[in-house]
């Protein structure tokens, strides 16, 4: 199983902090999660950083990128602090 | 006059109840405009060279900018610049409480203090009445007592007991916000100056009033659409970062030894916003309001930010959040920086676990933390030692290694063993290792909506660069660092995660044009005569709106690379050398994790790059055609009548 984490008002809008999901891509994923939680969760999906095990998919295969049993996807809206 | 300021200084020498008050040059106006830059400027001017930090020779500025209560949005930051106790360079530490907007109400663009009270006073400025009066019944007491006791509808700065025994990290307090970094409360201390109220009737005069009411007015806008200033900052606060930074390895665990910590959702923004969130707080006038008011045992107290979070929190593996707003209220009351505070923490416990020391702190315990933090303020037992700093106690009982400080500064909560750019801006800042001063690049690293690769060093230099520039420039335009979020509007971070081919063409414009963007900055202001795009740098017109004067994106980077170089010129006067632009062993050679060959900091890989692209030699020392083409006096001149030794005498103490 791949465990999604969700944060900040991605996880307000989905209404709880994690799922667990068998898709084997982070496209799959995304589709999932987007059924899974409607239209204003999927609105902010597209403003989203997405890291698989820490690291941002963008430095990974994008959307393609695979996943596997025991992977942690991170999912976060964006964020200002310091 | 030029619009936004006042027009005049107020300069009070404590020793002989002297004041003097004068213009400064238009000049010195020009190019280094306000807060943090023209305090560089005055410091270096006014400072006795190797003045030692808590003598009378010290000199305690507070600037403002031309935005500060000009209704320009999150813009009334004041600044207080002096020789840091803590490092002995330069130290300008960024405030949001109201004192800057009180201080210009009074009819003063900054305030400068010299000399030391004989005995404990405060410094009362009312328009053009000054008087020092004495605060006898005011010293010992709490920031929060002190403030009450004050009179109410003036802006005030106040130190708490830390200030008064010249702990080396005591703050400043202004309402409830701080100016927290490099022990600018133990200068206070050192003068007897318990505090500064300030008040007037005063108004700010803007150049263009129309023309700077429709900008602000946009800014705002622009600020409340954005996603980040406008829906999860004011929603979760900056403690919003704990997850994000603890995602991305860059989450400050067990004195920085780990990068994330298991149980950082228990002590995230979100958790603080579920569990003890009352209301969000703001500084004055600012459409963000990030600062929280929590409610803990039935009282209603200020919230911890971010960095308080992750350093009493993660770094000294505390999970509970409950704790963390105890300590953080405690630390405020006492007056002492929650940054150095967690780190000081964090060493004693490694230290006492590995046997250099005796102590009961321990990691994951919270029992003994609150006692300890008050025998830091009243320097008590090992908190006498612990008040002089992580340096200090690694110099007497050893573990230099995980000393986790830069010039004596304990390091801000992002570990830069997860994104190493960050790491080359902490040793490289003027005050130590201060995340500000670093240029924030762990925002385009690791914690931003759009990084290139964190622990690439290709480009790095450059990203530092245009980092630091930007947020020097800005934050001497008056403005909140905060507002430099809007760098990356929201229809980039729409476009970069919408897209891998355009989301690969940003980050390559970041990455590989990092090195071109430190070329290019080397270039004189005239070759970028245009402004700023004013849904990324709102702030910029703004400014020229508020003082009349032409500025564009060619004078925002000139002005932020002077105050760049101005703070390290200062530095170097001081004794300071490049063997300073350092980072401690564990960043640059301990593996951060041991799956990932680059988890450490190569910061001798980045740093000849910096030094080139500043056009500073391989020494760290600025060439004198840099400082000419920043208009830099490399000789100090006093400004105007500050050179003259006398000044009105005025009743005190």
């Amino acid at each position: 199983m791949v465990e999604v984490k969700l944060y900040a008002s991605l996880r307000a809008a989905a209404g709880e902090k994690r799922f667990l999901t068998e898709a084997s891509s982070v496209k799959a994923l995304l589709r999932e999660a987007k059924e899974r939680y409607g239209n204003e969760f999927a609105a902010k999906l597209k403003l989203a950083t997405i890291l698989v095990n820490g690291k941002n998919i963008a430095h990974l295969k994008w959307k393609n990128t695979r996943l596997q049993d025991g992977d942690v996807v991170s999912i976060f809206p964006p964020l200002a602090g310091g | 006059m030029i619009g936004g300021y006042m027009g005049k200084v107020l300069e009070v020498d404590l020793a002989s109840n002297r004041v003097k008050k004068y213009a400064l040059p238009d000049r010195m106006l020009e190019l280094y405009v306000g807060n943090k830059g023209l305090g560089a400027r005055l410091l270096y001017d006014l400072l006795p060279p190797s003045a030692d930090p808590l003598t009378e020779k010290n000199v305690f500025i507070v600037t403002t900018a031309p935005l500060t209560g000009s209704g320009a949005p999150s813009s009334n930051r004041f600044n207080i610049t002096t020789k840091s106790p803590l490092t002995g360079a330069i130290v300008n530490s960024n405030c949001g409480g109201d004192f800057g907007i009180h201080l210009k109400r009074a009819g003063y663009d900054a305030l400068i203090i010299t000399g030391k009270a004989r005995r404990p006073v405060y410094l009362k400025v009312d328009g053009d009445d000054v008087s020092i009066e004495d605060a006898a019944e005011l010293w010992g007491l709490d920031t929060q007592k002190t403030q009450e006791k004050l009179p109410a509808g003036t802006g005030k700065i106040v130190i708490g007991p830390a200030g008064e025994n010249l702990v080396k990290f005591a703050s400043v307090i202004s309402e409830e916000r701080v100016a927290a970094r490099g022990g600018v409360g133990a200068v206070m201390g050192s003068k007897n100056l318990k505090a500064v109220i300030a008040g007037g009737d005063q108004k700010v005069r803007v150049a263009h009033e129309e023309k700077f009411k429709n900008t602000c007015k946009k800014w705002r806008e622009l600020s409340r659409r954005h996603p980040a200033t406008g829906e999860e900052l004011p929603r979760y606060g900056t403690a919003a970062f704990v997850n994000k930074c603890n995602a991305t390895y860059t989450l400050p665990t067990r004195n920085f030894r780990y990068g994330t910590f298991s149980e950082a959702d228990a002590v995230s923004g979100e958790t603080l916003a579920e569990k003890y969130l009352v209301k969000n707080i703001g500084c004055r006038g600012c459409p963000v309001a990030c600062g929280r008011q929590v409610e803990l045992n039935g009282k209603k107290i200020k919230g911890p930010e971010y960095e308080t979070v992750g350093l009493l929190g993660p770094n000294i593996m505390n999970a509970d959040l409950s704790a963390i707003i105890e300590f953080n209220y405690q630390a405020d009351l006492l007056g002492l920086d929650t940054i150095s505070l967690g780190n000081t923490l964090g060493f004693v416990m490694e230290a006492g676990e590995k046997g250099l020391l005796i102590t009961d702190l321990a990691f994951g315990k919270t029992s003994g933390i609150s006692r300890a933090i008050e025998d830091i303020a009243y320097r008590r037992g090992l908190g006498d030692d612990m008040a002089e700093g992580v340096r200090f106690l690694s110099k007497k009982y050893g573990g230099e290694e995980f000393a986790i400080h830069v010039k004596g500064l304990e390091i801000a909560s992002y570990e830069p063993r997860g994104a190493v750019g960050q790491g080359l801006g902490y040793a490289i800042a003027s005050r130590g290792g201060c995340h500000i001063a670093a240029g924030y690049p762990i925002y385009l690293e690791a914690n931003g909506p759009i990084t290139v690769d964190p622990h690439s060093t290709i480009g790095k230099p450059g990203l530092v660069i245009l980092n630091q520039t930007t947020m020097e420039a800005v934050s001497s335009l008056g403005c909140c660092i905060f507002t430099v979020y809007m760098f990356l509007p929201r229809q980039l971070i729409e476009i970069n995660a919408r897209s891998r081919f355009v989301s690969k063409m940003i980050r390559s414009g970041f990455l590989y044009g990092g090195n071109l963007i430190g070329r290019a900055l080397s270039l004189p202001a005239w070759t970028l005569p245009v402004p700023p795009p004013f849904f990324m740098l709102p702030q910029v017109k703004a400014h020229a709106h508020c003082t009349g004067r032409r500025f564009t994106l060619g004078r925002l980077m000139e002005l932020g690379k002077r105050v760049v170089n101005m703070d390290r010129i200062f530095n170097l006067r001081e004794g300071l050398t490049a063997a300073d632009d350092t980072l401690p062993a564990r960043l640059t050679e301990e593996l951060q994790r041991s799956e990932e060959p680059n988890s450490r900091v190569p910061l001798a890989k980045m740093l000849p790059k910096y030094y080139q692209f500043r056009g500073w030699s391989s020494d760290g020392v600025p060439r004198s055609k840099t400082l000419k083409a920043l208009s830099i006096e490399q000789e100090p001149s006093l400004p105007g009548a500050a050179a003259d030794s006398s000044g009105a005498a005025i009743a005190g103490n």
